[in-house]
């Protein structure tokens, strides 16, 4: 059964509203109605008539028309209950916000068991419980606590750690970034990650799959599925210091940790598996606007020496290749710099951040067959304007190009206008060249995947 | 799992393992070491010694007829004393494994994934820079390979400062054959073969473990 009525209702009920600050009956509700959800919005509690305005129904089967999904925030003691009637009211989605099961121990353990038993009996798809909702920002639905509506974009996010997932969706907002579905998944005692890869491989809004994990739950499934999904899946997986197992049968038992196991498997199903959370939005990024390139061999310009050459050492750290240019690039770009400047890869403009030197270079840099990807770094001084050197390689982008490039605007005061430039031209920009250069190796390993796994299918 | 089924599984997986033969007596003892040919390795045969270098189960580098008879009473002997609850069954007697680049080939059972394989060399390589690779399984040839290029220490396989190379075709047919087992006996929950030793042109399971569920 698809999970639309999840991630796509018309129609939701909020069982256990509340007109209480500091409940969750109170933040989702609040959520749904101020940051605008364009369907229907039921707030469901027994003990109230009327909830911010809406009529308050004592049960989901009081509700007069019909009802897509309910988010349940009710004490554990009535989840059985209320469970039972979303299945006689015809719902079919559910998002269970009440905690108290698996995750305290063997008790929990049955409760979960019974909860599913009534949520199966129904037929009905339940994510949770223990979650903290979900958010599809394109019909600006908010049923979770995340305090405001991400922006909407083509990133869509599974965590599985409620409120650490739930602040880095805030925080992408900081970033910029753009975000289309975000889930958490909590106990996924029914919806697990299997289902949801299958949701958003079909989604179309959808691009880039970025994931928070702890754990999978099944393994052999979870590798197949990802392993037909041409979209870029990245993941943090946390836990990475976990060692093998202490008992020594073999030297294998005490070497294959469970971490070392996942690093295998998510390679050999085209995850992107990435260090830690700023690799993961810096990544999804890149992948969510720029084309993955056919090989590894990057070129680099900027209009200083020192952050090329970091940005050429982080380069041979992630295994990047800075090939030599044609000597037809390098003439033309010796053509466009002063004496000073180094027309080899990296380039160095020794200073220069005018529209034509950027536009030229780049330009024949992207037209040179020796370069896969560019990496465009931008060194803030006062004597340009930021934004000059943004537009420059913002209208090549245009233009040409199946090659991606990755901008470095550094300099923090004085290249916001520069920033905003390449974000609408769908530049992603990076404030330092490493993390430029890791976003970009995403991209290359994207395409190796793409290459040798995903095309073996 | 007794060592003599361990070698069992592996030449059914058309894993190559050491020449080597039983004996239950001295004097098949001595009978077996000639068919194989000296220099040979004794150890002692029980279904309840697991760790027979620990209980003096092990002899190595026994070079003629006289050698093998006294290394043989010599350790039903001491392996009584160690452990008098010990049902023995006898001896096996291995040829010795010639010096060669050893590499190490295991496998685990991983509650999430299922089975997965590991490569690395052999000795200090595995245990002090963990330089190791895996697979969750089934694994092809192809990634067989992958597996064998990703470790750091691959260019010594190549042949690094004048080694001689070894096949790498070697490594990917135990790999593969591994993975094969591993399917037929799902309840295998870890195995190492080590040291698998390389030389030109083959290799030998030298010491294997299996632990079954």
């Amino acid at each position: 059964m698809t999970l639309r009525s999840i991630f796509e209702p018309d129609s939701i009920a909020v069982v256990g509203a509340s007109a209480s600050p500091g409940k969750w009956g109170n933040s989702i509700l609040k959520n749904l109605l101020n940051d605008g959800f364009e369907g229907e919005v039921y707030p469901v509690n027994p003990r109230e008539n009327e909830i911010m305005g809406r009529t308050c129904y004592p049960s989901v089967l009081d509700i007069p028309g019909p009802v897509d999904l309910a988010v349940i925030a009710v004490p554990s003691s009535l989840v059985f209950s209320v469970t039972e009637e979303c299945g006689k009211k015809g719902i079919t989605g559910i998002i269970m916000i009440t905690a108290g099961f698996s995750e305290t121990g063997n008790e929990g353990q049955q409760l979960e068991k019974q909860l599913i038993e009534i949520v199966e009996r129904y037929g009905m798809r339940l994510i949770g419980p223990n979650s903290l909702g979900v958010v599809n920002s394109a019909i600006r639905m908010n049923a979770s606590i995340i305090s405001r509506l991400p922006n909407p974009g083509s990133i869509s996010f599974i965590t599985q750690s409620g409120t650490l997932g739930l602040a880095l969706a805030d925080w992408t907002m900081e970033m910029g970034l753009g975000l289309h579905i975000v889930v958490s998944t909590g106990n996924k005692a029914n919806i697990d990650d299997v289902d949801l890869l299958e949701y958003l491989d079909e989604d179309l809004h959808t691009k880039v799959i970025a994931m928070y994990v702890e754990g999978i739950n099944r393994g052999k499934e979870f590798m197949n599925v990802a392993k037909r999904i041409s979209k870029p899946i990245l993941t943090v997986k946390s836990g990475r210091t976990e060692r093998g197992s202490k008992a020594v049968f073999s030297h294998t038992g005490s070497l294959a940790g469970s971490d070392e196991v996942y690093s295998a498997a998510f390679k050999q199903a085209g995850i992107i598996r990435v260090e830690n959370i700023d690799d993961l939005f810096d990544s999804a990024l890149a992948l969510s606007v720029q084309p993955a390139p056919r090989g590894k061999r990057v070129g680099i310009v900027s209009n200083g020496g020192g952050a090329s050459i970091i940005a050429s050492d982080a380069c041979e750290r992630m295994g990047l290749d800075i090939p030599d240019l044609q000597p037809d690039s390098r003439k033309t770009i010796k053509d466009l710099v002063s004496g000073f400047a180094s027309a080899r890869n990296p380039v160095d403009t020794a200073g220069l951040a005018s529209y034509d030197v950027y536009n030229g270079i780049v330009r024949q840099m992207l037209l040179d067959p020796n370069i896969d990807a560019m990496i465009v770094i931008y060194v803030h001084t006062v004597m340009w304007d930021a934004s000059v050197p943004a537009r420059a390689i913002v209208d090549i982008h245009r233009s040409t190009c199946s090659k991606p490039v990755i901008a470095c605007w550094m300099g923090g005061a004085g290249t916001e206008k520069g920033e905003d430039i390449l974000k609408k031209g769908g530049l992603p920009n990076y404030p330092v060249p490493e993390r430029a250069v890791k976003a970009l190796a995403s991209l290359v390993k994207h395409h190796g995947f793409l290459k040798n796994i995903k095309e073996r299918i | 799992m007794m060592e003599e089924v361990v070698w069992e599984r592996l030449r059914d997986a058309n894993i190559p393992v050491l020449p080597m033969k039983q004996a239950s007596t001295a004097t098949e003892a001595v009978d077996a070491a000639k068919e194989l040919g000296y220099p040979v390795a004794m150890k002692i045969l029980s279904p309840d010694i697991s760790h027979k270098s620990d209980v003096g189960g092990v002899v190595l580098g026994l070079a003629s007829d006289g050698d093998v008879e006294t290394a043989f009473h010599a350790m039903m002997e001491r392996v009584k004393s160690q452990v008098p609850d010990a049902g023995i069954e006898g001896v096996v007697i291995q040829k010795m494994a010639e010096p060669g680049l050893e590499v190490i080939v295991g496998a685990k059972r991983d509650p999430q994934f299922g089975h997965v394989i590991m490569f690395g060399l052999g000795g200090i390589f595995v245990e002090i820079c963990r330089d190791v690779s895996f697979r969750v399984t089934p694994v092809d040839r192809e990634m067989a390979r992958q597996m064998i290029l990703e470790i750091k220490g691959s260019p010594i396989l190549k042949g690094a400062r004048g080694r001689t190379a070894v096949d790498m075709e070697v490594i990917i047919d135990v790999i593969t054959g591994l993975s094969r087992m591993l399917e037929k006996y799902p309840g295998i929950v870890e195995l190492d073969i080590n040291p698998l030793v390389m030389y030109p042109g083959g290799a030998f399971a030298v010491d294997a473990r299996i632990l079954e569920d």
